[in-house]
């Protein structure tokens, strides 16, 4: 559904490491850029090039030959306020950029998104969700893990449902998605907004060219599904 | 005991002027007095064991080929149990069942050691206790240095006064008593200076006073602040002690504090452990069982239970070094305690793994990961993160498929869990916490459930309540 964008890295220390290693497992484009004075070491091995800049001067990050239309920027400084200064450096330059940026407190989730970060991950959010799931829910940890954590061959995705494809105009309830290996999580029903609508509420929406499909599934199952849906017509 | 102990003391304190029924008397008499003499008997029996000294005394005759000597093995056993018989609380007790000799009146006051038998079942008494031994020194020290002003005063007194000019002073031991009298500020006036040097001696030694009451004050006052946490600490491992399993969490920060968010709201029993006073004093605040202490040391594992008590150790401290430290603590001391570590590198992830920690979480992998969900797809991973973080009413959960519930051997097709408002993700077949078997995922209609199973799915918390409530 989505044209394959390019990532701009903005990191250092064990953040921007462990994202440059999931973001290259994912076999995306990614430039890594750190700050020039290397308070926090950022290696990513002799073959990486890793573009140095000085986050406080706007010519260093245009530089980089950011475009906004093509690039996801991600901010994944160890300092909370290197990051916060380098949310609104971006926005101020590249007001349409799509940033994500990694937070470690709930207070600094909470200034990222003021500065204009359209999407947060708090890593202590997540983390103890899945240290409490270690305890209290092992099969939901466990299921995750298959899903999500493990590189292997489940996995959620979104399909964006494309004109003329026979899913334009059908009602949700009339689709055997079990059939195609896939389970169908949530929705995106562009006639009724933007909003997320979990499945599980058994609202029959009709699907229309341009709603999103969130399903998770085994890879294999996902890439037919996928074809299916783009080549088979209404 | 508490009970029994008021009960009794009332009972005696009534009966020194009123008259008490006789029934009632008799149950002090036989009753409490057959109580203390078992508890008395029962701490002696426990207090060592006596089997070592037996076998160790037959074994000796044996190996000398001769006969057990009972009175040398009798004798033994007296100077084994001697330490109990001599400690104090042995001899309070003891003497708290004299009072049961009607006939010697005089031992009634005796009773009063049935009120100090209250120390041992009140740890804040014995706390009390610990806090005036602890500052024995600075104690003595200031009964020493009061001992002298009284000294000093009451001579100068008795020199200023005590021919005849006081009419009240008969001799050394009166104005010893007046200036103890006044340098503690009761000042009953029964004795009072004359004189206007024995007035000078007065004020200075009320000022004295003041000053040595203040110092007193100060000193137990302070000592109470050291040992408030240990008394905390007390408090917290008796009140564990009653838990059938708990969790430790080590480590109060910004993952600790989300953490013990999480598990009080899965109602897990848990107790916090930081060396850190400001962060484990706010996790007290905050509601928590917390203790105040080094996770590296054993001891307070083996005050909360490590060998039959404790589940779980979560060590999540911002410190790798200190989590592997902690885990090691840990699996040295039970190695069936689960442990899950923190852990930002991961040569010391390697290390945590070879130490056998059950499960290592890198914060930054986590983000990492869920950064590389969003890169491909951002409506999946906002779905992602509603599910994970749980602030939606959708939630992921898992139900575990009771033996002769309604699903038990029913196929997925034939419970139709669109009826119950869920999606089914998976299954993992029969398999408990530790030992779950491989994933099943989106298993087909055909696919047979059995008791034992884990069924992963997404719905309302509500929906999945249910759907737990109708296997009931």
């Amino acid at each position: 559904m989505r044209e394959q964008k390019n990532i701009i890295l903005f990191g250092d220390g064990s953040f921007g490491k462990q994202l440059y290693k999931q973001l290259v497992y994912a076999a995306y484009n990614i430039k890594a850029v750190s700050t020039k004075d290397g308070a926090a070491q950022f290696e990513l091995g002799d073959d990486i090039y890793i573009h140095k800049i000085n986050i406080k001067k706007n010519d260093d990050i245009l530089s980089l030959g950011i475009d906004p239309e093509k690039d996801l920027l991600y901010c994944a400084m160890q300092k909370t306020a290197n990051n916060l200064f380098l949310v609104l450096t971006l926005k101020t330059l590249f007001a349409d950029a799509k940033i994500i940026s990694i937070s470690n407190s709930f207070e600094s989730t909470r200034k990222l998104e003021y500065a204009g970060t359209d999407s947060v991950i708090d890593l202590y959010e997540a983390t103890s969700r899945r240290v409490v799931n270690i305890l209290t829910k092992p099969a939901v940890r466990r299921a995750l893990d298959e899903i999500v954590y493990k590189q292997n061959n489940l996995k959620m995705a979104e399909i964006e449902i494309p004109k003329e494809s026979f899913l334009d105009g059908v009602f949700i309830n009339n689709i055997d998605f079990k059939s195609f290996g896939v389970i169908l999580i949530a929705i995106i029903d562009i006639e009724l907004g933007h909003e997320l609508i979990f499945t599980d509420h058994r609202m029959n929406n009709k699907l229309d060219a341009g709603d999103v499909l969130v399903v998770v599934a085994k890879i294999d199952a996902l890439k037919k599904f996928k074809d299916t849906i783009a080549t088979t017509k209404k | 005991m508490i009970t029994v102990i008021l009960f009794s003391v009332t009972i005696l304190v009534i009966d020194v002027k009123d008259h008490i029924p006789a029934w009632l008397d008799d149950i002090d008499l036989y009753f409490v007095t057959t109580v203390f003499v078992i508890e008395y008997f029962l701490r002696m029996w426990i207090y060592s064991d006596i089997h070592k000294i037996i076998i160790e005394e037959y074994e000796e005759s044996q190996f000398f080929d001769k006969k057990v000597s009972s009175f040398r093995l009798i004798a033994k056993i007296f100077k084994n149990k001697w330490g109990y018989i001599s400690s104090l609380s042995a001899i309070i007790d003891l003497i708290a069942i004299i009072p049961s000799y009607r006939g010697l009146r005089v031992l009634r006051v005796l009773i009063l050691f049935r009120a100090f038998k209250m120390l041992r079942y009140t740890k804040s008494l014995t706390g009390f206790l610990y806090v005036l031994k602890n500052k024995k020194f600075e104690l003595m020290t200031l009964v020493a240095l009061s001992a002298f002003f009284i000294f000093i005063a009451g001579i100068m007194l008795y020199v200023f006064e005590g021919n005849n000019k006081n009419p009240n002073i008969h001799n050394l031991f009166d104005t010893f008593y007046w200036a103890l009298i006044t340098m503690s500020t009761v000042g009953y006036g029964d004795i009072a200076p004359v004189t206007p040097e024995g007035k000078i001696v007065t004020i200075l030694i009320i000022i004295m006073g003041i000053g040595l009451i203040s110092f007193v004050t100060s000193i137990i006052v302070s000592s109470f602040n050291e040992r408030l946490e240990v008394l905390r600490e007390d408090r917290v491992i008796q009140e564990i002690g009653k838990k059938n399993s708990i969790t430790v969490l080590c480590g109060y920060g910004l993952l600790g504090r989300l953490v013990a968010q999480g598990l009080q709201k899965e109602s897990v029993e848990f107790v916090v452990i930081d060396k850190d006073e400001e962060l484990a004093t706010l996790a007290y605040n905050q509601g928590y069982h917390a203790i105040c202490t080094d996770a590296t040391n054993g001891q307070v594992f083996q005050d909360l239970g490590i060998e039959n008590r404790i589940s779980h150790v979560l060590c999540l401290t911002s410190d790798d070094v200190q989590n592997t430290f902690i885990a090691v603590n840990i699996k040295s001391l039970n190695k069936n305690v689960h442990v899950t570590a923190r852990c930002s590198d991961e040569e010391i992830a390697q290390k945590m793994k070879f130490a056998h920690v059950d499960q290592v979480i890198m914060p930054e992998e986590v983000a990492g990961m869920m950064g590389a969900v969003y890169a491909g797809e951002p409506v999946a991973f906002k779905v992602l993160l509603s599910i994970i973080e749980e602030k939606e009413k959708t939630q992921i959960d898992e139900i575990t498929v009771i033996g002769n519930s309604f699903l038990d051997g029913k196929t997925i097709g034939a419970v139709n869990f669109d009826k119950f408002r869920l999606i089914l993700l998976g299954v993992f077949k029969n398999g408990s916490a530790d030992t779950l078997g491989e994933f099943i995922f989106n298993p087909q209609d055909d696919f047979v459930i059995n008791a034992g199973d884990n069924l992963v799915c997404i719905g309302y918390v509500s929906a999945v309540a249910n759907l737990k409530r109708r296997m009931q």
